[in-house]
């Protein structure tokens, strides 16, 4: 992996870590500080899954 | 009773009620599309009742709808794929009806939530409903064939 497909990584996935935030934010109905901690860990998480199955899906 | 609970009875009555009768009967090809616009014509319908039993939290029951209901049509889609392309489905007409319903609800919806995260969940629910909808349609009519061969 080189310099510059590891920053790609990384930026691809911070855009779905931001994306799945968001969307959870938006989802949810009212906005306090442990929904916001689980919100953001639930966003890390489904961003590095969505991350391998985009992989997944066009690197066959 | 209030006019969202009433448009609701008359979506799940004259809607649901229309897709169950083409789902129990007739060909493949009409069982399948009526199955994928039974949950098109519910999602609308819960949205319009949380709306008028004044419970937010029951839009995430059109939420899930919206979301699994298409994600059950492509399962069908995939299992029947060699009996669909003998007889594929074109209900294109019914698809863009449906969404078109769906549609205003949202938008219906959106005006009398007025302008908040509530509203930006319904249209994130409205995005899913139709977008979802469309594709179904588009896999049962065979628009993915080369996909669905893996």
């Amino acid at each position: 992996m080189t310099r510059r497909t590891a920053l790609l990584a990384a930026a691809e996935l911070l855009a779905w870590w931001a994306a799945l935030a968001v969307l959870w934010l938006f989802l949810i109905s009212t906005v306090y500080t442990l929904e916001f901690v689980v919100g953001v860990a639930a966003a890390g998480l489904g961003a590095l899954t969505a991350c391998a199955a985009r992989r997944a899906v066009t690197e066959r | 009773m209030n006019g969202w609970t009433l448009a609701a009875t008359v979506g799940l009555a004259g809607g649901l009620g229309t897709a169950l009768w083409g789902v129990a009967t007739g060909p493949l090809r009409r069982r399948v599309v009526a199955q994928n616009l039974a949950t098109a014509l519910a999602c609308p319908a819960m949205l319009l009742l949380a709306q008028g039993y004044g419970r937010p939290a029951y839009v995430d029951l059109g939420l899930v709808l919206a979301l699994l209901g298409p994600v059950g049509t492509l399962v069908f889609a995939r299992l029947l794929a060699d009996e669909l392309a003998e007889d594929p489905p074109r209900a294109w007409v019914a698809t863009w009806a449906v969404a078109a319903l769906g549609a205003v609800t949202v938008i219906a919806l959106c005006v009398a939530t007025g302008p908040s995260r509530a509203m930006a969940k319904l249209l994130v629910i409205g995005a899913l409903l139709i977008g979802g909808n469309v594709i179904a349609s588009r896999a049962l009519a065979g628009g993915f064939r080369r996909v669905g061969r893996g």
